[in-house]
């Protein structure tokens, strides 16, 4: 298991299910999200910092 | 009358240059006067530990940021205790000399404050935190052996019986680095705050017990113009203290089987968050699923993000200062609008 940090970008505009649980569904993508938080948003863009668990 | 216990959650974002906050327990002073004007406070490690100095709030619950965000979220729920039993973690990387420090920091407070520890357990492997900043300008950090952590955390809450857990691991230091000059100086952003963030996390997330870190550092050079908010830091050879004494009485976190003086998320009343840092899951859970939390935002706690309510399309209070946060807290516990305390009022209108 190793701690990563990642960014993600997710759209305002469309989102489907909640503004957390689409940045959650994003992350769990690239590993298990243990600390994010939206870090900018501009121009209908949040930006995501994350650090996830990913197993190796 | 039996009133409904007013509780509110004080959050300040480890890791994010917050002016109030991100320094070495600066907003300790904000969470005592916002103790005072409510039945519960919910804050976690970054608001209450200042190293060697503390102040037990009795009202206060002190819960990490893992298990907050839980919590908000309706998915954990707390119990408060008494007492917790608290196993301390060594990062095998640290000094024997730093070690005996800390050792004796936890022997000081078993004996002059009374609190409970298990035998301590050093990690398998060296935890080999790395440091970095990102994009935004936070803070954040890995660990190159995470299950060497959680083996030793296991030792002691399967093996030992804790209910709590203290980290103390070895971090880099660069004495010479712009970033420690700026933080001594009362400025910038903890370079240290967000990898700490990640050690408590990932234990809370393991375990589901209370957890919090102390960093074991080499003392600084005196600086004869070290900031105020900086200085509980360099008062002596660790930052132990604040950490043991919040762990023992953190409440633990549950999942089901709740009893009549366990908290959930629909508890609290009032959220208190700065302006600019809006975009976390504890603030986005409760201005989501619980409309009666009401939150707050100050904005002269400036961070360095710009995650604004407006951004986001929250609705919120907008407070200028913690001053003026506090006045709300106390109208809307007496349930108040505090639109009614200024001189300007608009009409009713029809919609």
């Amino acid at each position: 298991m190793i701690t990563q940090f990642i960014a993600i970008e997710i759209s305002l505009s469309d989102l489907t299910l909640s503004l957390q649980d689409t940045i959650e569904a994003q992350l769990t993508l690239q590993g298990e999200p243990l600390r994010w938080a939206i870090t900018a948003v501009n121009q209908g863009i949040a930006h995501v910092e994350a650090v996830v668990l990913q197993e190796i | 009358m039996t009133q409904r216990p007013f509780t509110v959650a004080l959050i300040i974002p480890t890791g994010i240059g917050a002016a109030i906050g991100g320094y070495a327990g600066d907003a300790l002073p904000v969470a005592r006067a916002v103790s005072s004007v409510c039945d519960r406070l919910i804050t976690h490690p970054n608001v209450l530990n200042g190293a060697q100095l503390y102040w037990p709030i009795p009202n206060a619950l002190y819960v990490e940021g893992y298990g907050l965000d839980r919590f908000a979220a309706g998915r954990w729920g707390l119990r408060p205790v008494h007492g917790n039993r608290i196993g301390l973690i060594f990062d095998q990387a640290i000094e024997p000399d730093l070690r005996i420090r800390h050792l004796q920091a936890a022997d000081a407070a078993r004996a002059t404050l009374g609190l409970t520890l298990t035998d301590a357990v050093l990690t398998d492997q060296p935890l080999g935190v790395t440091l970095n900043t990102a994009a935004s300008g936070a803070t954040w950090g890995t660990i190159q052996n995470p299950d060497s952590l959680l083996r030793a955390a296991e030792k002691l809450i399967h093996g030992a019986g804790a209910t709590a857990i203290a980290v103390v691991v070895r971090f880099p230091e660069d004495i010479s680095s712009e970033a420690l000059c700026n933080y001594r100086h009362g400025q910038g952003v903890d370079p240290l705050a967000g990898a700490e963030a990640v050690i408590s996390h990932l234990v809370v997330r393991t375990f589901e017990v209370p957890c919090a870190h102390a960093p074991a550092l080499s003392p600084l050079p005196l600086d004869p113009n070290l900031s105020p908010r900086s200085a509980a830091e360099e008062l002596g050879h660790t930052f132990l203290p604040c950490v043991l004494v919040g762990l023992s009485r953190a409440p633990q976190f549950i999942r089901e089987k709740f009893q009549p003086h366990d908290l959930t998320t629909d508890a609290v009343d009032a959220v208190v968050i700065p302006e600019s840092a809006c975009g976390g899951s504890a603030v986005l859970s409760w201005s989501r699923t619980h409309t009666h939390t009401q939150i707050i935002t100050v904005a002269d706690n400036h961070t360095t993000l710009n995650v604004t309510p407006q951004s986001l399309g929250l609705s919120v209070w907008r407070a200028q200062s913690y001053r003026e946060a506090i006045g709300m807290l106390v109208a809307l516990r007496a349930g108040i609008n505090p639109e009614a305390l200024t001189a300007k009022m608009l009409p009713i209108a029809f919609q």
